[in-house]
């Protein structure tokens, strides 16, 4: 797959709007960076939602993002604070950069963007070899839900209701599932409707895009095909066991 | 569907029950008239053209009937029981097997094989990783070039997913061809969603013919389900050349599987 194959993606403008109740990451990947005993890269850094406040914490970190857009909109951001990180538009399957790091991040999902065996392999070989050696990857991808894989597809659902981050007024994002089971891809699209004070439906935002879901022992093969030794994962952000009712997988795996 | 009240409490807190295959005689008496996979796998063995491989013979269920149409079939087994329970059923027709006792992850015949199968669901008992490859890395090196490997294997559908305990149900019900007690086998399952295993408590019943108390046997035994993506990824890491899967036996689209996936992998050449 080229990289004129990767989607659109989400708006880089709304981008921040729609993941701005999604925080219970950033304090887990502020504190792995902390950890590292060197640079640190983020692949799918998006609009900085982790690297800003990973930059804040004092720690050298870089970034990588597909799309210009999101890397603009990061630098934008960064600059409205006085930060200048090294950000590149690059692809996750095959990037180059100057450094080799301690540790790499791929956070909220980013790796699903992947959708086949050979995007996965690509992506986790190209990571390995940025990585120092006792360097680590870390990432997170989410368990299949249970109940949503036995949903029937295309039933618009709301996935959740927020308040808008400036206003306060109600956010609500709903989905339309497609699943393709045999590749394990689940097309999203999706419309987050912004509510005026009346409540009513002021401004709707639409897009979709594609993401693959990874079973556990897959994952494990993904890693040792990609030339990773030794793995761990938890079941979410807390370091809990990945058992059936686990939200997340977060995974560990590191170059010997 | 007869009443299975108290079968609930199947699962014993204490040792685990034995794996099925110790007691040949019953899983010969409950499976031996199953045929489903039978043509399939029958011409399956005669396309090749060629010696095959029967891994997981069991009793003899396909070997037997196999070699009785004229096939040149071996056989491989991890159970002592089953096998003896072969040899005494291949006597009894006049047959003269070849099979041998030994571990799917790691077996070492002298002959090379046009075809190797593995039926009804025998993969599904490597549980790790390492025993799936190590499975198919054994086949690999036993088939000649252009060779074929085809098994069926336990793919879970999103609705077992979605309901991971499932209560014991009656599943088969036979006579026993020597005493005539009916036979009647329940069947309960554990799905461990994460670790894709299947743990199954089975009990058979035995219901004398003439009358008298019930005589229950209890067994449990452990499977892994593989996705398809997964099942991919195993056949190329395992040195496979080319593969089609399919959703059964009957060719279906892998997207259509109910609950097993069909795989028929092919080595280098030929």
């Amino acid at each position: 797959m080229e990289t004129k194959d990767i989607e659109a993606y989400v708006d880089p403008e709304v981008y921040d709007l729609y993941y701005s109740w999604l925080t219970d990451d950033i304090a887990f990947y502020v504190a792995r960076a902390k950890e590292a005993r060197g640079p640190v890269l983020e692949a799918g850094c998006g609009t900085g939602r982790v690297l800003i406040p990973t930059l804040q914490a004092g720690v050298d970190i870089d970034g990588l993002d597909i799309h210009p857009g999101m890397v603009d909109k990061l630098k934008r951001k960064a600059a409205a604070i006085g930060l200048s990180p090294a950000v590149t538009v690059g692809d996750m399957r095959d990037f180059t950069m100057p450094r080799r790091y301690a540790l790499i991040t791929i956070p909220f999902r980013a790796f699903q963007h992947l959708l086949t065996t050979a995007d996965q392999v690509a992506a986790l070989r190209c990571i390995r070899e940025h990585l120092e050696e006792g360097g680590a990857l870390v990432f997170n991808v989410f368990f299949p839900s249970l109940e949503k894989l036995a949903q029937p597809d295309g039933e618009q659902a709301l996935d959740m209701e927020f308040p808008h981050p400036e206003s306060g007024l109600p956010v609500a994002m709903y989905s339309t599932r497609t699943t393709d089971r045999p590749n394990q891809v689940v097309a999203i699209e999706r419309e987050v409707v912004e509510s005026d004070a009346r409540g009513y439906a002021a401004k709707t935002h639409r897009d979709r895009f594609r993401m693959r879901w990874i079973w556990k022992p897959e994952m494990e093969l993904l890693l040792g095909a990609a030339g990773f030794a030794r793995w761990s994962v938890q079941g979410g952000f807390d370091g809990r066991p990945l058992d059936n009712d686990a939200p997340e997988m977060v995974w560990t795996a590191w170059k010997d | 569907m007869d009443s299975v009240e108290g079968l609930t409490a199947v699962a014993p807190t204490g040792a685990p029950a034995p794996s099925p295959y110790v007691r040949a005689d019953l899983y010969d008496f409950l499976f031996r008239d199953y045929t489903a996979d039978l043509d399939f796998y029958l011409a399956a063995a005669r396309a090749a053209r060629g010696p095959v491989l029967d891994l997981g013979c069991g009793t003899g269920r396909v070997l037997l009937r196999a070699l009785a149409a004229g096939i040149d079939m071996d056989g491989l087994d991890a159970s002592a029981e089953m096998l003896d329970r072969l040899r005494a059923n291949a006597r009894a027709r006049g047959l003269d097997p070849r099979v041998t006792l030994g571990d799917m992850r790691a077996f070492r015949l002298e002959r090379r094989y046009a075809c190797v199968m593995i039926p009804f669901n025998a993969w599904a008992h490597n549980l790790t990783t390492d025993d799936q490859l190590g499975t198919l890395r054994s086949c690999r090196e036993h088939l000649e070039p252009g060779g074929r490997l085809v098994f069926d294997a336990f793919s879970a559908t999103p609705a077992m997913i979605a309901t991971p305990v499932a209560e014991p149900v009656l599943e088969l019900e036979a006579a026993h061809p020597e005493t005539g007690s009916l036979m009647r086998l329940y069947d309960g399952r554990r799905l461990d969603v994460a670790a894709q295993t299947q743990h199954s408590m089975i009990e058979i019943h035995e219901v004398p013919a003439g009358g008298g108390e019930t005589r229950v046997h209890r067994f449990e035994t452990l499977v892994r389900w593989v996705y398809p993506s997964e099942m991919e990824l195993l056949l190329r890491l395992a040195g496979f050349a080319r593969w089609t899967i399919t959703g059964g036996f009957d060719d279906r689209p892998v997207a259509e599987h109910q609950g097993s996936i069909v795989v028929s992998a092919f080595t280098e050449g030929g």
